[in-house]
């Protein structure tokens, strides 16, 4: 489910972030988040978890909040993706944003059927085709493991490594991604082909994100013997 | 034959200590006889931070791969997880038990003896 549990806990495995802001919410805490995807309202009684029931049965007295108009629940719609449109987005010009995501999942989907049947026949199963799969991947393969934070002892400011919270690792990734999309193209390129050939090199394990992260980690490795004045 | 005995401000009279106005110093109140219901202000020590041992023993493993997260899995994962018990651990500390170390803070310690205050009259 979508949204943090009655219990206090939201479940990680599925959603980066909540639907309603967190702060200047103006609806009062009872309010719950809504939930939009069908398939847990297709679920019949039995099958569901203690934890689901008692979820069911706490909707049933609570008020639940609107739904924002950037979530649906249509089987296209994917959090992560409207995430990284929202951060592409220019001065609010969602319409230019989305219209450079869906070119940029085109554009990937056709050099990788082009791979595909380039290839030979025993190598076909290992190309992967999917865009949403190869998007996931490079984000993933793009996040930092570990962070360097400020932190000021005796006058001097030390780099210290400290570990991230999984908001912060997507956003870094995102951020990355976009920025070199950005700054390091030919004026004459368009970016959903630059960014689909930014996402594939990650999706390898290769190119400049990567190489990004890895200097983060070598810098968070040479100065490990600080690790020591985090005090969290 | 020994001294005679005056009583002291015979001897003190005589001795000429009071002649120019100087009196004894004069007894100020002293404070209230009880314990407050504050303690100073000391500057909490830095608790240890969580994970350190997880995360040198992965970058033990980058450094022997060339910072490829592929070999390193199994490190990360239990890095992941060491951080993921410290958060739970601070989250549901609850606020009155003791710190690692073994004291509280000055300023719980403040607010423990505000409930109970000391009583300075009974009505």
């Amino acid at each position: 489910s979508r949204h943090s549990t009655a219990l206090g806990h939201s479940p990680a495995s599925l959603v980066p972030c909540r639907i309603m802001p967190v702060r200047w919410s103006r609806y009062n805490p009872s309010y719950l988040e809504p939930e939009v995807k069908k398939e847990l309202y297709q679920k019949p009684l039995e099958e569901l978890t203690k934890e689901e029931r008692e979820q069911v049965e706490l909707k049933a007295v609570r008020p639940i909040k609107a739904a924002p108009p950037s979530v649906s629940s249509s089987v296209f719609s994917d959090p992560m993706i409207s995430k990284f449109t929202n951060m592409m987005m220019k001065n609010g010009n969602k319409v230019l944003a989305r219209s450079l995501m869906s070119q940029t999942l085109e554009a990937i989907k056709r050099k990788q059927l082009e791979k595909y049947h380039k290839a030979p026949e025993n190598e076909k199963e290992t190309i992967e085709c999917n865009p949403y799969v190869i998007f996931h991947q490079a984000l993933k393969n793009c996040q930092p493991i570990i962070g360097l934070s400020n932190i000021t002892r005796g006058g001097k400011t030390y780099q210290v490594p400290v570990p991230l919270t999984d908001n912060r690792k997507r956003f870094l990734a995102m951020k990355w991604l976009i920025t070199e999309c950005r700054e390091n193209k030919h004026r004459r390129t368009m970016m959903p082909e630059k960014l689909s050939q930014e996402l594939l090199q990650a999706f390898n394990n290769e190119g400049p994100v990567i190489k990004r992260k890895h200097v983060l980690h070598k810098m968070a490795e040479a100065n490990r013997a600080y690790a020591h004045f985090r005090w969290w | 034959m020994a001294a005679p005995a005056y009583p002291a401000w015979v001897t003190r009279w005589v001795s000429g200590q009071w002649r120019n106005k100087k009196r004894p110093p004069r007894l100020r109140p002293p404070r209230m006889l009880a314990l407050a219901d504050k303690v100073a202000n000391r500057r909490e020590q830095a608790t240890d931070a969580t994970c350190i041992t997880e995360m040198s023993v992965m970058m033990a493993c980058w450094k022997q791969n060339d910072f490829n997260d592929a070999p390193c899995a199994q490190e990360i994962r239990i890095f992941y997880d060491c951080v993921a018990k410290a958060e739970k651990e601070r989250k549901n500390q609850d606020e009155n038990t003791l710190s690692s170390r073994g004291n509280l803070p000055s300023s719980k310690v403040n607010k423990l003896l505000g409930r109970f205050p000391q009583i300075t009259r009974y009505v």
